[in-house]
């Protein structure tokens, strides 16, 4: 794996599948209009090459206002077909105002989509704040620190996240910090299973 | 149709046995994607993805 390594910014290429296209195509938007965003889904250890589908990427992004939010709207309608309900308010009001997520998926799809949801707690805030950027055959997307990735998905628990949890730390365990892993993981209360599972 | 009896100890031993197979092998194929060349590991990623 050739991965070009830096202190905020990871940069490789790969060949594009379907769930790379899908993303690149929705952040090309969010990037465009400068909206902040990190990716926190099991998509990041996808992206690094585990084997599995999906069938959602979870993304926050910063809170924004209604007027923003229906420029993006606007534009996402072009490519996006939002699945959850189709009026720009209630998706603002009803939706993101409230802490409900909004599903995008391509015109006439239903997966695979991105779940989007405002940062509301802390974690979600320092996710977005110490995001990470990774260039990926040149265009640029942000995931949430990889040390929280491993940790929280450590905490989801599902054999599914642990195995995610699993291939991150084994891929990149040189390149971790791994103080800022042991902290999140007391913080999070998972010292038990990060010693079960990331000898 | 009648159920066979069923040890549920066993079973449950035989998933964890069956996850820790799992982690193991996840063990396996992230050492091999990191000496892979990109285009090599990606395109199989590619195949099971785009199924």
């Amino acid at each position: 794996m050739e991965l070009n390594f830096t202190k905020d910014c990871i940069s490789f290429e790969k060949e594009l599948n379907q769930l790379d296209q899908f993303v690149i195509d929705f952040t090309t938007i969010l990037n465009a209009l400068d909206i902040k965003y990190v990716i926190i889904s099991g998509y990041v250890a996808i992206l690094f090459g585990r084997n599995r589908a999906s069938e959602d990427i979870d993304l926050f992004i910063e809170k924004i206002d209604f007027s923003k939010f229906q420029t993006l709207w606007n534009v996402l309608e072009k490519q996006f077909d939002c699945i959850i309900t189709n009026t720009v308010d209630e998706a603002y009001h009803q939706y993101l105002k409230e802490d409900f997520a909004l599903r995008f998926a391509r015109k006439g799809e239903v997966i695979p989509n991105m779940e989007i949801k405002f940062c509301k707690d802390p974690l979600d805030f320092l996710s977005l704040q110490e995001k990470k950027q990774v260039v990926l055959n040149k265009h640029s997307l942000f995931i949430s620190p990889l040390e929280l990735q491993v940790s929280f998905k450590l905490f989801l628990g599902t054999q599914k996240d642990i195995e995610d949890a699993r291939y991150l730390f084994a891929l990149f365990k040189d390149h971790l910090n791994q103080s800022l892993l042991h902290s999140f993981s007391r913080k999070l209360k998972i010292e038990e299973e990060l010693k079960r599972y990331l000898p | 149709m009648k159920l066979p009896d069923i040890d549920l100890e066993e079973l449950k031993k035989s998933k964890e046995k069956n996850f820790k197979e799992r982690l193991e092998f996840i063990d396996f194929y992230a050492n091999w994607v990191k000496k892979t060349p990109n285009k090599v590991w990606s395109k199989q990623q590619k195949t099971i993805i785009d199924k």
